[in-house]
């Protein structure tokens, strides 16, 4: 479903992402696995068309990469905190809605509202969709966060650290969710996980970013300590 | 440990750059000079203020005490209304044009850099020239009397407004527009759903304090014959009825503080609800 072909970002004189190939296939969870530094999210930046490639081609389903096609959840989340829940879930179909229907949370179709509850409602926050979503806990609106991107449609999810605010049981929950949207819906999902042990747990492959490049790839159960290993600290670099 | 046993290690001199201390007394020294051309170019002269005192006390005791017959009042009153209602008009007539100016000229928000700079430029004109210019320009284009003060302020106001405005726009956390935009979002999406709403309450506390400052200002564009309080002040003054000035004074003195109170306790009431 995506597909990342030598995908090359450079910020300045610095290449980020050294040549990426990547694929993900439709029904398929991808945990992708990199020490801090390692360019997980300038990866998903740039597949979600964020930050200028300098190299190298993102297809969906096989055609060029349109902005609708692929839904990103944020590592620092962004979402609206002045906002309810439901306002914010409605805003990930505003590029769908002409204008005169998307100006106001007021304006948005019955449809589309009636559709974010639902998509509340698959991450359990059916009952807090009035609240300000400043006023959730972090992990209330990381899972705001995915059913924003659910309302997108999109047939690709890229996740960026989806459960580091979470605690295990709400962590185990959020990926057993994303684990269902692969499986169960047939999406393309992509998650940055910092815990092997997750991803041994619900992805169906891993990948390993280490410096920007792909270094290890293929059975969520392989060890996985190389991407870790005998890195200078950023901080002393 | 006791504080006196705390460990004391020596501090080290502040290492002194004798670049960074040439240029602290060469500033010194342009800050002092400039003093000096303003204080000719102004005439300043204390001869001159011990001499016009007389004058003042003069002036002081025609005008106490005010003149406080009820129909002065009636008139002050009303008179100051008008005032207020020129600068409420003032600042909220100017709040579309000045929302769709901010959007231009803000750098998240504006669709190209020459719109930017353009508007950039129309925003700095109107800010430039004084609202009581723009007072006596529309004086003598629609006639004496209040409209031609709210034309004024709305002129000015715009300018004000537009910049501050884009300015809160362009501090705003730039992460729910970026998350918007990917999710596909136009431009003016993104500005109706993540932009604005995260930036309200600045908006609205700056809208606050312009009224606040056009209340005032439209008392001044009375002095040139747009309508309201300051209409009747000049006219007391030329008619040598101090004692009428005063009460007049007296009167918008009470209007401001009332409209400075009120824009204070609503901008109390909003912040809390900012803190997101
Ligand atoms: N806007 C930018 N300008 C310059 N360099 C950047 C920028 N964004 C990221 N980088 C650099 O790119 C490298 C990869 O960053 P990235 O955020 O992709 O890492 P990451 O793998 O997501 O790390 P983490 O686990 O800490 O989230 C880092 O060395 C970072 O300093
Ligand atoms: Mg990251």
């Amino acid at each position: 479903m995506l597909r990342l072909t030598g995908l090359a970002v450079r910020y300045g004189d610095r290449e980020i992402l050294r040549g990426i190939d990547i694929e993900v296939a439709a029904g398929e969870l991808l945990a992708v696995l990199g020490a801090n530094g390692s360019g997980k999210s300038t990866l998903l930046r740039a597949a979600a068309g964020l930050d200028p490639v300098s190299r190298g081609s993102i297809t969906v389903a096989d055609r060029q990469r349109r902005t609708m096609d692929i839904a990103l959840v944020f590592q620092k989340i962004h979402l609206v905190g002045r906002r309810s829940a439901l306002d914010n879930v409605c805003a990930g179909a505003l590029g769908r809605l002409p204008l005169r229907r998307s100006l106001t949370p007021a304006l948005f179709p019955r449809d589309v509202r009636e559709e974010a509850m639902a998509c509340l409602d698959r991450v359990g926050l059916a009952n807090r969709a009035h609240d300000r979503a400043g006023r959730l806990s972090g992990g209330q609106q990381q899972r705001v966060a995915i059913a924003r991107a659910l309302c997108q449609r999109a047939p690709v999810v890229l996740a960026d650290e989806p459960v580091s605010a979470l605690d295990p049981a709400a962590a185990e929950q959020v990926l057993a969710l994303l684990a269902e949207l692969a499986h169960g819906e047939g999406l393309a999902v992509l998650a940055v996980l910092h815990q092997p042990d997750l991803a041994r747990r619900h992805a169906d492959r891993i990948v390993g970013l280490r410096d920007g490049a792909v270094v290890l790839e293929g059975d969520p159960r392989q060890p996985v300590d190389g991407l870790y290993a005998d890195r200078e600290p950023e901080a002393v670099r | 440990m006791s504080v006196l046993e705390a460990p004391r290690a020596p501090v080290p001199p502040k290492p002194r750059n004798p670049r960074t201390v040439l240029a602290g007394w060469v500033a010194g020294a342009v800050v002092v000079a400039v003093h000096v051309i303003a204080w000719r170019a102004t005439d300043i002269s204390i001869a001159d203020l011990v001499d016009g005192w007389q004058g003042m006390a003069d002036f002081l005791a025609e005008a106490v005490p005010p003149d406080l017959s009820p129909g002065l009042l009636r008139e002050s009153a009303e008179a100051s209304l008008v005032t207020l209602w020129i600068g409420l008009l003032g600042t909220t007539l100017s709040v579309p044009l000045s929302l769709m100016l901010a959007l231009l000229a803000a750098r998240g928000t504006s669709p190209a850099g020459w719109i930017y700079q353009i508007t950039r430029g129309l925003l700095s004109f109107l800010r430039a020239v004084p609202d009581v210019v723009f007072a006596l320009i529309f004086v003598t284009a629609v006639g004496l009397g209040p409209f031609p003060g709210v034309l004024a302020l709305v002129t000015h106001n715009v300018g004000v407004m537009g910049k501050l405005w884009a300015e809160t726009l362009e501090d705003a956390d730039p992460g729910p527009a970026t998350a918007l935009r990917s999710a596909g979002a136009g431009r003016i999406q993104v500005a109706a759903h993540a932009l604005l709403p995260s930036v309200m309450p600045q908006m609205v506390g700056l809208l606050l304090y312009r009224f606040d400052v056009n209340v005032r200002s439209s008392l001044v564009l009375g002095l040139v014959g747009a309508g309201g309080i300051g209409f009747l002040i000049n006219q007391s003054i030329q008619l040598f009825q101090f004692d009428q000035m005063l009460t007049h004074i007296l009167v918008v003195l009470v209007l401001i503080i009332a409209v400075d109170r009120l824009s204070a306790v609503v901008r109390r009431r909003l912040a809390p609800a900012g803190a997101s």
